[in-house]
């Protein structure tokens, strides 16, 4: 059996690209079996944790300390009647679900669970496929994620989804810039994107360690990318239905409901690839030199995901929804520009000692002096803005407290006017909203809200 | 010896040297331009106009005295070091890139002070606030308020560093590049008149997608190229053309697109839809910088891709060169006759001229690059002086650019009159101003190769001196309207520009000789 | 069969990889038809979408021709982030909107499309025969051990130093341009949040306007909402959006306090 040669294996990384077809599928299969099995794990640990939180027990009813239960609706899912809007743009509503849930199960295929192992009598590593670029494909498969959700909410001809998709489209690409840019200070560590690369740069030590300011902000913008709460404003229920999938029903609702899960761990994977160390065994455990061989790695790494996920889900029970323009501010006038001075310290960092400098100088000179240039100032300037916002506004405060308007109260003498005759409606067909709201109002029935 | 480690370790990368003293003229303005941006954040607005125009004159001046020092420089850089494979600079630093640099400098300096002036309209012939709607009750109120937009200024610097480098830029992705710096604030400035704002926007818009289109030309033009060369430094296309075996049709169409590209940004003809209408809408003082600058910046890009890159295809784009001449010269001066608008007549002058330049060009001899060299300096200084002109007839409602408002305005003001005959004059190539002397050295360098082009420049440039007599009998001889224009008094900064065109004009009319010979001692490229 | 296939070496289409040449004449014609879809569409939305597909393909294209770090990029920056602003702004405009298709100019789409196809088939057959007695090479040399990143930088910090640092001045540029033509200076202090409540009651209107579009047939924000007994909700569209000047004036003014979402 020899190698297939596939068109330009002289880009690949070392090590792929020259395995058996059937391996490769083989592999595909374990990757789309692990993502679906994670997704309905996680969606019945969520309910568990969030009703712990409230100090009730969840989902008991379905299998074993109900377990089963999200496999149980995700099957009723696809059997319910699926209701397609009449203002819907077919073709569009269609296509939404399936780029949402695509390049979801997509960014698995770089992620590495071990080391390289046994299989079938190959040695391969465990991980379907590494390019040079490797991070960069979770990252394009993440932007192109992007297009299920404003498609859906374009598609669906109604008002709550195309805001929750103009908001998703603004919230992303947001998000992604402040996402992309702390994992640059990874590659700038690694030297290298492709995950497998990462992951055995860091034999020695994980990068959250040095990397501290990058992990932060990458924790809180995949919350934003992921859409989840606290971050969750394209879909927020209090003030948009549904947000973006409110028109979605059956099947292709249950679509984006796999791919917001699969998303969720995605970025936790690759966040333990990029900080945590990737599959590599935690401190006391890495004393055992077999720890960090065979096929246990696998275990480490589930279990780093999983503690990802717990902190997704300890976010939202905790945190309430930020307004939108709070949650704008802080992605562009906070994430962004500390991640910026963030990289420009690293950067020194890295040319100071490839320079020769001892390492202590080299790292407390430019940590030096971006504090020194660049924070302290920065903050300064930031106190005095809020001083002067708050002097404006007790200012405000004074000269309005003279007269303190107070809401429209009706008069005690009110008269209420009587029904007014029903009308008929202006058209017929479309209007049936309308109309139902007509003769609510005539029968002065509003009991059912 | 430093080497940059890439951090994979097994790279390593030799930093390219810079030779940064030739390159200060791009950097001083690129600085300038950056710190316009910051002052712009920083600064309150009471004192925002003083100090841009401060940064802005100060930063030309200092990079003109920069280009002066450097004289006789003949460098390209970054070049390579240590272990490297052989590259050619991407920026030649020679003579032909530093006079035209100078040029470019020079002119842009009486631009700034023209944007500068506010003294003939309220606040500024720049609008107050460009994001604000058109005809809404702010627009109003800000078209009478003194506040400008400032950011006119920085816009103008960067504008100025990407014609500092078009001309010079040995490869043509920096020439791509390049062409986008100096478009992109063009487009905007164009958008920015106080007075017509949705002419000037309309301008603005039709400016930015004919431009777009014409740059998606040349990037096509560069790809075919670097698929006949395996290069696009303009040395390695010339070299080449001896040792490449593939097929010339890659070379040729490669370079007919490229020529678009750049034609457009010198708005000759057939590539010149955009030019009325932009020049026209956009307030005076950017049209004035745009005829001139951007024309000097776009004629030396030319020269250096023909004279550098393909002087060994002369035999090939000399047709070409032929045909968009005279197609120029004939369309700006025919249809500059038919016009009432005298920013209209301006504007085909503008393309006309353009034809006569090109004139210049079918013949690689050191003289007619000179002479070509002359000629854009010349025309320069004219068509900014006389764009200047027109701020200063007004009606209420802004610039009185109508053909018949300007009749017997020699009773009214015969300063104004005497003035813009002579810059119309030059135009038209009357002997005793520089747009004579031009017309002269550029016909003479081509006469021997194109003997029947100059004889149809000559023709058409008897044509266009019609039009430009036209307005000049007006002026004099006609009787003034009911409701004739004012004539505004200049602040300092018009009449310190608008002098500074004239005597140009004057000087190199009577008394062109050093500057020829600078030009011809300037006449050699490197690369 | 399957095992003689793969003994036999690299399955080659003419001068290509085979897997290369599979997945150029797929993703070929899906990029062709996206261009022509993108300018023959009507509906914008769908236009941008083929773009999409466009952009999508000629990442891949890069991909398949070892280029991965371009490919990738492509669809990060084009398909990922250009591609969705540009949906932002066609979602903004709403989905009805089209644009009036008259022509100003008799017979110029006619003219064009047939100097249109002329180029093109003057330009696709010269190519065509220039290129034709060409060898494709591969990039193994340059990309060999996983180091085409290395690659593209050490070319773009020593041959193209300078255009990729000018660059940056031309970000500069266009973001001051976006400021320049989007960006109102706010004039005065920022009022608080206490003040724009105070306004908004004496306003004597405390609700909020109603949403465009709402209990009507269109999502568009320049669609007025309906009231329940079918006439229009004034209040719902945004002045600049009505058709005509007297709907326009006929509207009462906004007053400050409205709209107090930024």
């Amino acid at each position: 059996m020899s190698p297939v040669a596939l068109p330009g294996s002289g880009q690949n990384v070392p090590g792929f690209g020259d395995l058996p077809i059937w391996l490769v599928l083989i592999k595909v299969l374990l990757v789309f079996v692990f993502l679906v099995v994670m997704t309905l794990f996680a969606i019945v640990f969520e309910r568990k944790v969030v009703g712990r939180m409230q100090n009730r027990i969840g989902p008991n009813r379905v299998g074993p300390w109900g377990t089963l239960q999200s496999l149980a609706d995700g099957m009723k899912l696809a059997f319910k009647e699926e209701i397609i809007p009449v203002l819907a743009d077919k073709a569009v509503y269609w296509l939404a679900p399936v780029v949402s849930a695509v390049p979801a199960f997509l960014a698995f295929s770089v992620i590495p669970f071990g080391p390289t192992v046994s299989m079938f009598g190959h040695r391969t590593p465990l991980q379907l496929t590494d390019l040079p670029v490797g991070v960069l494909v979770v990252f394009a498969c993440s932007s192109l994620g992007v297009y299920g959700i404003v498609l859906s909410g374009w598609a669906s001809g109604s008002t709550y989804p195309l805001l929750g998709g103009l908001r998703s489209a603004a919230q992303m690409i947001s998000y992604e810039v402040a996402m992309g840019l702390s994992m640059v200070a990874v590659f700038l560590f690694a030297g290298t994107m492709s995950t497998s690369g990462i992951v055995s740069s860091q034999d020695h030590l994980w990068n959250v360690i040095p990397l501290i300011v990058s992990f932060c902000i990458y924790a809180i913008s995949v919350v934003g990318e992921t859409n989840r709460a606290p971050f969750d404003l394209a879909e927020a229920e209090s003030e948009l239905v549904g947000g973006f999938h409110t028109e979605y029903s059956s099947f292709k609702f249950a679509m984006f409901f796999l791919a917001e899960y699969i998303n969720m761990i995605t970025v936790s994977a690759l966040a333990t690839t990029l900080f945590l160390g990737g599959w590599r065994a935690p401190w006391p455990l890495s004393l055992w030199h077999g720890a960090n061989a065979g096929w246990w790695p696998v275990l480490w790494f589930v279990g780093k995901v999983v503690a990802f996920i717990f902190v997704f889900v300890w976010l939202r029970g905790t945190l309430p929804r930020l307004r939108y323009d709070q949650f704008m501010h802080l992605g562009w006038k906070t994430l962004i520009p500390i991640n910026l001075v963030w990289i420009l310290a690293v950067t020194s960092i890295h040319v100071l000692r490839d320079r020769g400098w001892p390492a202590w100088k080299a790292t407390v000179l430019p940590l030096g002096i971006v504090l020194l240039l660049i924070v302290v100032p920065a903050l300064m300037a930031y106190e005095g803005y809020t001083a002067r916002r708050l002097a404006a506004a007790a200012e405000d405060d004074e000269d309005a407290g003279r007269e303190e308007p107070t809401f429209p109260i009706p008069p005690l003498d009110l008269r209420v006017p009587t029904s007014p005759v029903r009308r008929e409606p202006v058209t017929a067909g479309l209007r049936g909203g309308a109309t139902a709201l007509d003769r609510t109002i005539d029968h002065g029935d509003t009991s059912d809200g | 010896m430093t080497h940059l480690l890439l951090a994979a370790g097994n790279t390593a990368v030799s930093t390219p040297s810079v030779s940064y003293h030739a390159l200060a003229p791009i950097f001083i303005v690129l600085g300038a331009a950056m710190l316009g941006v910051l002052v712009e954040a920083a600064v309150p607005r009471a004192e925002r106009f003083t100090v841009q125009l401060m940064v802005t004159i100060v930063g030309l001046v200092a990079a003109l005295v920069v280009v002066g020092l450097l004289h006789g420089t003949r460098t390209t850089t970054p070049s390579p070091t240590g272990n490297d494979a052989f590259f050619a600079g991407s920026l030649s630093i020679d003579g032909v890139g530093l006079f035209l640099q100078g040029t470019v400098l020079a002119l842009a300096l009486v631009a700034a002070l023209l944007v500068s002036e506010r003294s003939v309209d309220v606040g500024s012939p720049i609008v107050a606030s460009a994001a604000v709607v058109v005809g809404s009750a702010d627009d109003r109120r800000l078209t009478t308020a003194d506040r400008v937009q400032t950011e006119v200024f920085p816009l103008m610097l960067f504008a100025v560093s990407g014609m500092l480098i078009f001309p010079i830029a040995n490869n043509l992705i920096l020439m791509f590049v390049a062409l986008e710096v100096l478009s992109l604030p063009l487009y905007l400035m164009a958008g920015l008149a106080r007075r017509r704002r949705l002419l000037s926007q309309e301008a603005s818009l039709k400016y930015f997608l004919l431009g777009a289109f014409a740059s998606a030309f040349f990037l096509y033009g560069l790809a075919l190229l670097y698929g006949y060369a395996d290069t696009v430094d303009l040395p390695g296309i010339f070299t080449a053309q001896q040792t490449s075996g593939k097929s010339d049709v890659l070379l040729y169409t490669g370079l007919a697109l490229l020529l678009v590209g750049l034609l457009f940004k010198a708005s000759v003809a057939p590539f010149h839809n955009w030019t009325v209408d932009v020049y026209v809408g956009a307030p005076t003082p950017v049209t004035a910088f745009m005829a001139s600058c951007t024309k000097v910046a776009a004629f030396g890009a030319i020269l250096r891709v023909l004279f550098v890159g393909f002087s060994s295809a002369e035999w090939n784009w000399r047709p070409v060169i032929w045909a968009v001449a005279i197609a120029s010269m004939v369309v700006g001066a025919v249809l500059g006759l038919t016009q009432t608008d005298i920013k209209r007549i301006l504007a085909y002058s503008s393309i006309a001229h353009a034809g006569f330049i090109l004139v210049g060009m079918v013949a690689i001899t050191k003289q007619s690059t000179a002479s070509v060299m002359f000629y854009v300096l010349t025309y320069g200084f004219t068509t900014l002086a006389a764009f200047g002109m027109l701020m200063l007839v007004r009606d209420p409602d802004g610039e009185a650019t109508q053909l018949a408002r300007w009749s017997g305005l020699a009773r009214k003001s015969p300063v104004v009159a005497t003035v813009m005959t002579v810059l119309l004059l030059s135009m038209a190539g009357i002997p005793l101003t520089s747009g004579f002397t031009g017309k002269f050295y550029v016909f003479r360098a081509a006469w021997d190769t194109a003997g029947p082009l100059v004889v149809i420049a000559l023709l058409s440039s008897a044509v266009a001196a019609f039009f430009y007599l036209r307005i000049v009998v007006m002026m004099f001889f006609a009787e003034p309207p009911v409701d004739s224009p004012t004539i505004a008094i200049p602040g300092w900064a018009a009449s310190v520009a608008l002098t500074v065109g004239v005597v140009v004009t004057i000087v190199l009319g009577v008394f062109p000789q050093p500057v020829i010979d600078l030009a011809s001692k300037a006449s050699y490229f490197t690369g | 069969m399957h095992e003689v296939l793969l003994a036999a070496g690299p399955l080659r289409h003419g001068t290509v990889p085979l897997g290369e040449a599979i997945a150029f004449w797929v993703l070929g014609p899906i990029a062709l038809a996206g261009a022509i879809g993108m300018v023959l569409l009507r509906n914008a939305v769908h236009s941008a979408l083929s773009l999409v597909a466009t952009m999508g393909c000629l990442g891949a294209f890069y991909l398949i021709q070892q280029g991965p770090f371009l490919g990738l990029v492509q669809i990060i920056v084009y398909t990922g982030a250009i591609m969705i602003l540009f949906l932002f702004v066609l979602m903004i405009v709403g989905r009805d909107a089209s644009d009036s298709l008259v022509e100003t100019l008799r017979g110029q789409r006619w003219a064009a499309a047939l100097l249109g196809v002329g180029f093109a088939l003057l330009v696709a057959i010269g190519i065509g025969r220039a290129v034709s007695p060409v060898t494709p090479t591969d990039l193994n040399s340059p990309n060999a051990g996983g180091n085409n990143v290395h690659s593209i930088a050490a070319l773009l910090f020593t041959r193209y130093l300078f255009a990729f640092e000018l660059t940056s001045a031309l970000l500069i540029v266009a973001a001051v341009g976006a400021m320049v033509l989007a960006h109102v200076e706010r004039e005065g202090p920022r009022p608080s949040q206490k003040r724009l409540a105070r306004e908004r009651i004496r306003s004597g209107r405390p609700q909020p306007l109603p949403g465009p579009g709402v209990l009507s047939q269109h999502n568009a924000i320049g669609t007025p909402a309906l009231l329940p007994d079918g006439s229009v909700a004034r209040e719902s569209v945004m002045v600049g959006s009505m058709e005509s000047q007297e709907e326009r004036q006929a509207l009462p003014t906004p007053s400050a306090g409205e709209g107090g979402f930024e």
